[in-house]
């Protein structure tokens, strides 16, 4: 078992080493993109009413783009490699610091709405399976279809209106946390386990509240992809020939369905929860818009409309790397829910 | 199957209601004695000298840091407005002007405190002025225009008087030390973390205060909020009282719809940037206290490039003016919300008076527009593009299919240009657009200023980039012209030449709506368009 477990984390370590190459490609291809837009961004952030000539040249050497492009990107990579993302013109911080300050409310958002989203879609793409062509499989349809096609920010705004506007029952939707409430301390900038460290129940329950709109907001938008994939797989495995047998010797229904059926059909499942994570996390922009939820994605929007290069750059980077690791951690998923499979 | 849905479907909304509900909010703290102020921009640096600054910066360093003098308001409409001819001390007790307009003195108020309960001093403001026009920030260019450009020019007479020297009288030098630019620092306390590479502690202060100011920060995210506590011992408000606020809370919400929710459902006590549809929608109600006043220093405009054909012929100019369906794209942008600057009749063909920005003598009038195009020698009409950027979208975006739509019947084919705000600056500041729309702020709006900054040069404020010798002429002499009755005809002289060159159209100026609780009071809409927390209070 342990060399077992040695064994994993080894080539899990290789495949990490082994995406440096594309990380580093995407790394130079986001600065050329960037690069190649139109608009100065000097120009941009020089916009006072007084600001002239002289301002936007000092912008221009301040964000190091009086220099020529390949200076810059030499310049760019070794500040990379000392573990230097560049200082954002739009918040005045180092990008770093603010990707670090933002990236858990985006990822706690994320898991959240993930989660929800699984906890709805699995029993409902078996609820589908088990009666295809019933009522209950057109109901599941239609409300995945519903799911997908209304926007985020439709489904967001519509939520705020109904539960914050209309009834009052939700709380203002302005960030993690209401602005009367103090902050626990950080450990993981995880809101929710943070206060359950610092023994604050209140203020858990008030990050939870917080919380409970944008995630379901979220979910509501990829339940239909994770419920279709449950459907088809778990069709498949119900009509293979294990099921079959397994019926046939009479075991019980739920011990059919949920040990034989699910356990096999949950693998394609695990892949596209992978890749809706990540899909998540970057498009949740305009969820993070909506209900100014201080994550990431809004942050690289922000940055991207101003043509605020360093943390466009920092982002897609972060991206990247969330990208690897999410793929890694699917297939490590991947060998415990199938120990025939394993990562090589 | 139905019957189940239905009857299950209450019940799920009954639960979430549940779980919403369990747990009351906790406003405990002193709510009342809070003001939470909600934007859709966001304050990224206290220094308000970093150049890329927001205006929400602006607004913050006027509560954290004083300046020598301040703007006092008036009303204009039943409306308080910041203004620009009374200058008030703020941590000047008095001061004087010199009978030649060349000396003003300033003699500081003994009581003043660096929040830090240091004394202000006369040290202290020579090297707050020094800084600002020599260290290579925002102040620079803005004292500029005052006739401060040199540290030689502040000279400390003893600890708590403080003189300032100007080459010329300038009428904007006195107004210019009220400016968001010019605040005063706690000079010890900024040299403490001034560096050999930055000796005016730009890096330092930009995240942290050294001022005398109402309030101090109590937790600054940019992006997200900043939080102030009132200083105590801040004694410069009306009655010789501190702030009125314990508390304030600036949060960025970026959403607009979700900035008026919040006010209204009284969670939110003051916004200024909501939609003019918001704000109609709002005043409807009656239930909130809408403040609206027309930016009287600011201007919404169609600009033309004087220097690209076929806009550089005056005869297209015109035709464009007499071609703009005003009254409609005033409705559809704004709502109507805010002072046209169309529309006006001159008896005699001349300017009623020689202040800028003035309301023109256009209207919509596709006949005179064809013949003006006719004089041009394009009767069948041109194509162009009309720009605009995001930013401006959910006011630029109705205006400009109008327009379009109106260029079309006298046979110029308009193609709409929606730019990112970044690459719209761009192609502004290398003159590259022919037709579109913008706007323009100026903090101290006199006559003179306007027509120097925004009608001559070749910097990227001329919009119009428009070359005008005369005009160029009589805007500079007019700056330090002492003569009022004189000042008044060089104004008359410089709106028949905008009126007759129509460089480009002025629009309107758009109001300012101020959405706040009933209880809030004390409003005043400042030259840098955002909220003074200073002025207001709670009933």
């Amino acid at each position: 078992m342990m060399t077992g477990l040695g064994a994993t984390m080894v080539r899990a370590g290789r495949r990490l080493l082994s995406s440096l190459p594309a990380l580093f490609g995407v790394l130079v291809f986001t600065f050329l993109l960037m690069r190649v837009l139109p608009g100065d961004p000097a120009v941009f952030f020089a916009s006072g009413p007084n600001a002239g000539k002289e301002e936007i040249e000092q912008i221009r050497k301040q964000m190091g783009l009086d220099k020529s492009v390949p200076e810059q990107l030499v310049f760019y990579l070794s500040d990379i490699g000392r573990g230097n993302l560049g200082r954002s013109m739009m918040t005045g911080q180092p990008v770093l610091k603010d990707l670090r300050e933002r990236l858990p409310a985006s990822l706690e958002l994320t898991f959240t709405a993930l989660l929800m989203a699984l906890i709805a879609a699995v029993p409902l793409g078996v609820v589908a399976a088990l009666r295809p062509g019933s009522i209950v499989d057109h109901g599941v349809r239609l409300f995945c279809a519903l799911g997908v096609c209304v926007p985020t920010f439709v489904s967001g705004l519509l939520l705020i209106y109904v539960f914050y506007y209309l009834f009052g029952l939700a709380p203002d939707p302005t960030g993690r946390i209401d602005v009367f409430t103090s902050l626990p301390p950080q450990h993981t900038g995880f809101l929710s386990i943070d206060f359950l460290l610092a023994g604050d129940i209140e203020g858990w329950w008030t990050a939870c509240r917080q919380l409970i709109l944008p995630a379901v907001t979220m979910a509501l938008f990829v339940i239909a992809p994770l419920a279709r994939i449950t459907r088809a797989s778990m069709l498949v495995s119900l009509g293979s020939d294990f099921v079959r047998t397994a019926r046939s010797v009479g075991l019980s229904w739920r011990k059919v369905v949920v040990t034989y059926a699910l356990r096999n059909a949950i693998l394609p499942v695990i892949t596209i929860a992978g890749i809706v994570f990540s899909t998540m996390l970057g498009a949740n922009v305009l969820v993070e818009k909506v209900f100014s939820w201080p994550g990431v994605a809004s942050y690289a929007l922000d940055a991207l409309l101003s043509s605020d290069y360093a943390p466009v750059q920092g982002f897609v980077l972060l991206m990247a790397g969330i990208f690897v690791l999410v793929n890694l951690v699917v297939d490590i998923c991947y060998g415990i829910a199938d120990p025939r499979v394993s990562i090589g | 199957m139905r019957f189940v849905s239905f009857r299950l479907a209450p019940r799920v909304l009954a639960t979430t209601a549940l779980l919403l509900i369990a747990a009351a909010p906790s406003q405990a703290q002193t709510r009342a004695e809070t003001l939470r102020y909600v934007t859709g921009a966001s304050v990224n640096t206290l220094d308000p000298n970093i150049p890329g600054s927001t205006r929400e910066s602006f607004a913050l360093s006027m509560s954290t840091y004083d300046r020598l003098v301040a703007f006092g308001r008036k009303q204009l409409n039943g409306k308080w407005v910041f203004d620009l001819d009374k200058i008030t001390g703020e941590l000047a007790e008095s001061y004087d002007v010199s009978p030649d307009g060349l000396k003003l003195t300033f003699r500081l108020r003994k009581d003043a405190k660096f929040q830090d309960g240091s004394p202000v001093t006369a040290e202290d403001v020579k090297w707050s002025l020094d800084r600002c026009v020599t260290a290579p920030i925002l102040g620079k260019a803005q004292l500029l225009t005052g006739s401060l450009t040199s540290a030689d020019q502040f000279k400390v007479i003893d600890p708590l008087t403080i003189e300032v020297t100007l080459p010329k009288p300038d009428k904007l030098a006195l107004p210019n030390l009220a400016t968001v630019y010019p605040m005063i620092i706690n000079s010890k306390l900024a040299k403490q973390h001034a560096t050999a590479d930055d000796p005016w502690a730009t890096a330092w202060l930009k995240e942290n205060t050294a001022g005398s100011g109402a309030y101090m920060i109590e937790t600054f995210k940019p992006g997200e909020q900043v939080i102030v506590k009132r200083n105590e011992a801040w004694n410069r408000g009306s009655p010789g009282k501190p702030a009125f606020f314990k508390r304030v809370i600036i949060q960025s919400v970026p959403e607009p719809a979700t900035r008026a929710n919040l006010v209204e459902r009284g969670d939110a006590d003051l916004v200024v940037d909501l939609q003019a549809s918001d704000v109609q929608s709002l005043e409807a109600k009656g239930k909130l206290k809408v403040i609206s006043t027309p930016q009287y220093n600011s201007i919404t405009f169609v600009s033309m490039n004087n220097q690209i054909p076929p806009f550089d012929n005056v005869n297209v100019r015109r035709a464009i003016a007499f071609a703009l369906p005003y009254d409609d794209m005033f409705k559809a942008a704004l709502f109507g919300r805010g002072a046209p600057l169309y529309g006006a009749s001159w008896p005699d063909g001349k300017p009623l008076n020689g202040i800028y920005p003035f309301q023109q003598p256009v209207k919509l009038d596709l006949d005179k527009a064809r013949e003006y195009l006719k004089a041009a020698g394009l009767p069948e009409g041109f194509s162009t593009t009309f720009s605009f950027n995001v930013g401006q979208a959910s006011t630029a975006e109705p205006m400009a299919a109008l327009v379009k739509e109106s260029l079309g019947k006298i046979g110029i084919k308009v193609d709409i240009q929606k730019l990112p705000d970044a690459q719209m600056s761009t192609q502004i500041n290398e003159k590259k657009l022919p037709f579109f729309t913008e706007g323009i702020v100026a903090w101290l709006p006199s006559t003179d200023y306007f027509y120097r900054n925004f009608y001559t040069g070749n910097q990227r404020w001329n919009y119009s980039s428009i070359n005008n010798p005369d005009l160029a002429a009589i805007a500079q002499e007019a700056r330090f012209e002492p003569d009022k009755a004189k000042y008044e005809e060089d104004g008359r002289k410089l709106n028949a030449m905008h009126a007759d060159l129509m460089p480009q159209i002025m629009l309107w100026q758009p109001n300012q709506d101020a959405v706040m609780a009933s209880s809030i009071e004390g409003y005043t809409y400042e030259f840098h368009r955002q909220v003074d927390y200073r002025d207001v209070s709670r009933k």
